[in-house]
């Protein structure tokens, strides 16, 4: 009975390996960073849309060299806490070629060791904050521009299209928000935008009446919310019931559905810098929209569209230097010209040494409940 | 401006005596701190946005019908968690509360989704966000003075329930003495469930206006909320129903005029400081009773 025993176990033993094996050699696994419960988990919706409609293009056509990719979603919540967990998930699996994520810069940032210390490939679709170049020490690429760019093309916009001469800002307490504050704050000086008071908010804050009454006393023009959809909306929201009735903007963070639907009537009138606006993409994007619009019946966002180009960029790597973490590393390196670089949706995708890339940005508005192109600046 | 955040102040901290109030009446008759009240408190909220969408009820309707199901969970809470372990330890009961608060959280996020969700604007009544009152340097909209309607209707309702009627004094009876309350014939497990109950409802009323006012509910606002209102019900002294409504108001204007002339980002952290200043000089809080450990004798 034992023997028989032994037997049997040996056997499912070598069949787990057999299926093992043979799974590993079947499919290349990319991992995908990002939130997607809790309340940023919008940002997580339109990162699974956009990768997992490229990857379904690259399967369909038969994969790569034969093997098809694998997506292995980890939800970070948009916290360095859970990130770094699922960091150092990623970075263990052996399988696990390459990452894409994660969306939040705060949770790229804590998820970063990880990632350097095992030699895995990053590229991150969202993640504007500039320190993150230096701290991927190579291994680090994103297709989004960071927040140096962004900072200052926002207060130049503020002063010049928007013509605002007193802004409040509002920003949360995290490493994007607070870069981007930075930049803008002093750009704006540089420039001769005064601002009227900066207001700092935990993550999760609901109430936003006491600083809103605070910045309302010093009468300002404009307010420049530096941070995420939700507590966005729910600031637009509070600053419309308390009366004040000025110009609200902000960045990347919240060309997203949810802020409207949060927000409701008061999300009318806000502005926001973003990276890639449908209206101004090129004829290569057309395929894209159209399919996006069939599978979700809505117009793609930024962070949808840089997603699947960010897949497509480590589908050329791949291509190129087949699935291991330092050649998909070294490949994308030496994206790193006009000539050398990635075509895609989103326009042409070079790096440079820290894995950063320049991409325009165009400014979005929100007119009768919907995302429309706003005034551009030349 | 400092009368405006004052008012700011008493907005949020109406709601968290309704919410304060709660836990303070569960600990007076079982000396357990309820931690899934707060839960509670996020369900009336959903109950109330469930009621709206998906039943098409106007605004009013819902929200009585979302108390009295609130009112059934805080019962049904107490029969399937709490009364089993009437006579356990203290701590068996206490992990049991923090168990159903996790429990209730994530069965909240499996039905409504994990993300936040925009109360109904158009079930609210118009008239809400128009102005009601001009005061020097701001305006009040008839939103806030429902908010501090209902919390006082709800304040004094409960005083009067507590003080003048027969329940209030079978209440007050459990409270000082389980054993001798029922030697007089008070049935204390019925007391003990519509203690539940009426807290329940309340739970679900400061969820409604929560969701009302900030236009945004989600399945885990019942933890900061209930963690803050607990803090006021310790201020104002465990067990003390009005100590529990003046925590709740101290705390909430503390946490608004520290967030309007301090820091915005320590607001929390200030409104805690305020709690812990006032416990080491008042250490039962302000209406508590010190009681020393009682030996149980036979």
């Amino acid at each position: 009975m034992t023997r028989r025993r032994i037997f049997v176990f040996g056997l499912a033993v070598m069949v787990f390996l057999g299926l093992g094996g043979a799974a590993l050699a079947e499919t290349i696994k990319i991992g995908v960073a990002g939130p997607y419960t809790g309340d940023a988990a919008a940002y997580g919706d339109n990162i699974k849309a956009g990768v997992s409609l490229k990857a379904k293009e690259i399967n369909d056509a038969g994969g790569i060299k034969g093997q098809k990719i694998e997506l292995v979603w980890g939800d970070d919540l948009c916290a360095p806490k859970e990130a770094g967990t699922v960091g150092a998930k990623f970075a263990a699996d052996k399988s696990m070629v390459a990452v894409i994520g994660h969306v939040c810069s705060s949770a790229t940032l804590a998820a970063m060791p990880s990632y350097v210390r095992t030699g895995m490939p990053v590229i991150s679709a969202t993640s504007t904050n500039p320190t993150i170049g230096e701290a991927g020490k190579g291994w680090f690429f994103r297709n989004c521009y960071t927040d140096d760019f962004q900072g200052r093309f926002l207060a130049k916009y503020a002063m010049t299209v928007l013509k605002l001469k007193n802004v409040a800002v509002f920003h949360e307490n995290n490493d994007y928000a607070i870069g981007l504050k930075n930049v803008f704050v002093e750009e704006a000086k540089k420039l001769g935008l005064d601002i009227a008071g900066v207001e700092a908010y935990m993550k999760g804050t609901t109430d936003f009446n006491p600083q809103l009454t605070k910045l309302k006393a010093a009468n300002p023009d404009g307010i420049f919310i530096s941070g995420y959809y939700n507590e966005a909306a729910l600031i637009a929201g509070q600053a419309r019931k308390a009366e004040i009735g000025v110009s609200l903007f902000g960045a990347d963070g919240l060309d997203n559905a949810d802020y409207i639907k949060i927000a409701g009537k008061a999300a009318d009138g806000s502005y926001m810098t973003v990276p890639f606006l449908a209206e101004a993409a090129g004829p290569e994007a057309k395929a894209f929209l159209d399919a996006f619009k069939a599978t979700t019946g809505r117009d793609p966002d930024w962070m949808s569209a840089n997603a699947y180009d960010c897949l497509g960029i480590l589908a050329a790597a791949i291509t190129k230097a087949g699935p291991d973490r330092k050649g998909i590393r070294d490949a994308m390196a030496a994206m790193n010209s006009p000539e050398t670089g990635y075509k895609g949706i989103t326009g042409m995708t070079f790096f440079d040494k820290q894995g950063d890339c320049q991409k325009p940005a165009f400014v979005k508005m929100v007119k009768d409940g919907k995302f429309v192109p706003a005034e551009q600046m030349q | 401006m400092f009368l405006e955040q004052v008012f700011n102040g008493l907005t949020l901290g109406g709601i968290y005596a309704l919410i304060a109030v709660g836990y303070t009446m569960v600990y007076g008759v079982i000396q357990l701190i309820n931690f899934a009240h707060g839960e509670i408190y996020m369900l009336g909220a959903f109950f109330s946005y469930t009621f709206i969408t998906f039943l098409g009820l106007d605004f009013f309707s819902s929200f009585a019908l979302a108390m009295a199901c609130c009112a059934v969970c805080g019962m049904l809470l107490d029969l399937v968690a709490y009364r089993p372990l009437r006579r356990s330890p203290r701590l068996a009961a206490l992990i049991t509360a923090i168990g159903m608060s996790i429990f209730l959280q994530n069965l909240a996020m499996i039905v409504w989704g994990s993300r936040p969700l925009p109360y109904p604007q158009s079930a609210v009544p118009e008239f809400f966000n128009q102005t009601a009152i001009v005061l020097p340097g701001f305006k009040l909209s008839w939103m806030q003075l429902f908010i501090y309607a209902v919390t006082l209707v709800m304040m004094t309702g409960l005083n009067l329930l507590i003080k003048k009627t027969s329940f209030g004094r079978a209440m007050r009876a459990v409270a000082q003495n389980k054993t001798m309350a029922s030697l007089v014939g008070i049935n204390v497990n019925r007391v003990i469930t519509l203690t539940f109950a009426l807290t329940g409802a309340m739970g679900a009323a400061a969820g409604i206006l929560v969701g009302v006012y900030y236009n945004s509910i989600y399945p885990t606002m019942g933890y900061v909320a209930g963690v803050k209102a607990f803090a006021a019900a310790v201020l104002g002294g465990i067990g003390s129903v009005p100590g529990a409504m003046l925590g709740g108001v101290v705390l909430g204007v503390a946490e608004a005029l520290g967030a309007g002339y301090l820091s915005s980002l320590y607001r929390d952290g200030i409104s805690y400081a305020v709690m812990i200043a006032v416990i080491v000089f008042i250490p039962a809080g302000f209406f508590g009773k010190l009681i020393k450990e009682q030996k149980k004798s036979l």
